[in-house]
């Protein structure tokens, strides 16, 4: 099955909303348990629909972080939406899906960390500001 | 992140996230940036603070609407930080335009000067510290990250788990994978970061 689901996430194209991708993923593996015959030519017709789908559905949300079109209903979301009509929820979520536990836990353990989280406001001139720096790919996203 | 958030609901503190994206700089101006920032806090709250239900109000009066301007969303944002503890987190500082780096990091001062309790973290790339350390004088810590050798390890034993032609791996593969690239990355990625050396300069 992980076979499979590989061989059809390498022939997605490039740039594909990851969102869309995590329902697909989804979608997917119902596929492949009602259909064990993977390889017929109907089945992949039939995913290939999906695909398009799921596609066309998610084409709005072409990049983390973008506008979000959705016709909103309540008082209270055009409120918000009026605010700023970036998702940034949508990367959240993709970054919770992919890291691995425990990863970075000793960095949340550091002085500097503790320090900068306990502070309870009071007195002056204090490090109200923690920046984390390090090259490209090294991870500082994906700490819990 | 997570673990900001999960402190969070235990006390009346407020989180909010933003991730700049190279791809999405277009979109992501400051005014919006800082909006999302507002936005998430709002959105927590029980109830629309009225001095933002006003301004919401108003613009609709303008033809059109009118997205709210940034000297009004670090203004909404002073207010509700300084009623309740915030704390706001910034990732890839550096994807983010030059311009823009300049006036988020001059609102977020703004907002510190005049919310005592607001916490703001922010990551991003080594070549961001000397403008971070500028713009906010005073009020920085800043931390070199990288994995050390346990993230490592973990990360790939997760990943050979997944293999999915599990066949081609052998058991002394695998004990060698786990323990050379750890050993060299370790040396590639996280000692010339602690000694401040970028990375792309020892490739």
């Amino acid at each position: 099955m992980q076979y499979l689901q590989g061989r059809f996430n390498a022939r997605r194209p490039p740039l594909f909303p990851t969102g869309a991708l995590l329902s697909l993923s989804f979608q997917e593996s119902i596929y492949t348990e009602q259909l064990p015959v993977y390889n017929s030519a109907a089945s992949k017709e039939r995913k290939m629909s999906q695909y398009n789908i799921d596609n066309s559905l998610s084409h709005n949300t072409n990049s983390f972080n973008v506008q979000n079109n959705y016709v909103v209903a309540d008082e209270q979301s055009q409120l918000l939406t009026w605010l700023s009509p970036l998702e940034p929820k949508l990367r959240h979520r993709d970054i919770q899906e992919r890291r691995v536990d425990n990863v970075g836990e000793w960095l949340l353990q550091t002085e500097e960390f503790r320090t900068w989280n306990d502070w309870s406001g009071e007195g002056e001139g204090d490090k109200a500001v923690l920046f984390w720096y390090g090259g490209p790919g090294v991870g500082k996203t994906f700490i819990r | 992140m997570d673990r900001l958030g999960d402190q969070a609901r235990g006390r009346n503190t407020a989180v909010a996230c933003f991730y700049l994206d190279f791809a999405a700089r277009k979109e992501q101006s400051v005014a919006r940036i800082l909006g999302s920032l507002l936005r998430q806090v709002v959105g927590g709250m029980e109830k629309v603070p009225e001095e933002i239900s006003r301004a919401f109000q108003e613009q609709k009066n303008v033809i059109g609407g009118r997205e709210p301007r940034l000297p009004d969303i670090v203004k909404m944002l002073q207010t509700i930080t300084s009623s309740r503890p915030t704390f706001v987190c910034i990732d890839a500082l550096d994807e983010c335009a030059t311009t823009h780096r300049f006036k988020l990091l001059n609102s977020l001062k703004q907002i510190l000067e005049t919310s005592p309790r607001t916490r703001i973290f922010i990551i991003g790339r080594p070549h961001v510290r000397p403008e971070i350390e500028k713009r906010l004088a005073g009020r920085v810590i800043s931390v070199p990250v990288g994995p050390n050798k346990d993230d490592i390890i973990e990360y790939l034993r997760l990943r050979l788990d997944e293999d999915e032609t599990p066949d081609a791996m052998d058991e002394s593969l695998e004990a060698e994978i786990l323990e050379k690239i750890p050993e060299n990355m370790s040396e590639m990625y996280v000692w010339p970061m602690v000694l401040g050396i970028p990375p792309h300069t020892i490739r």
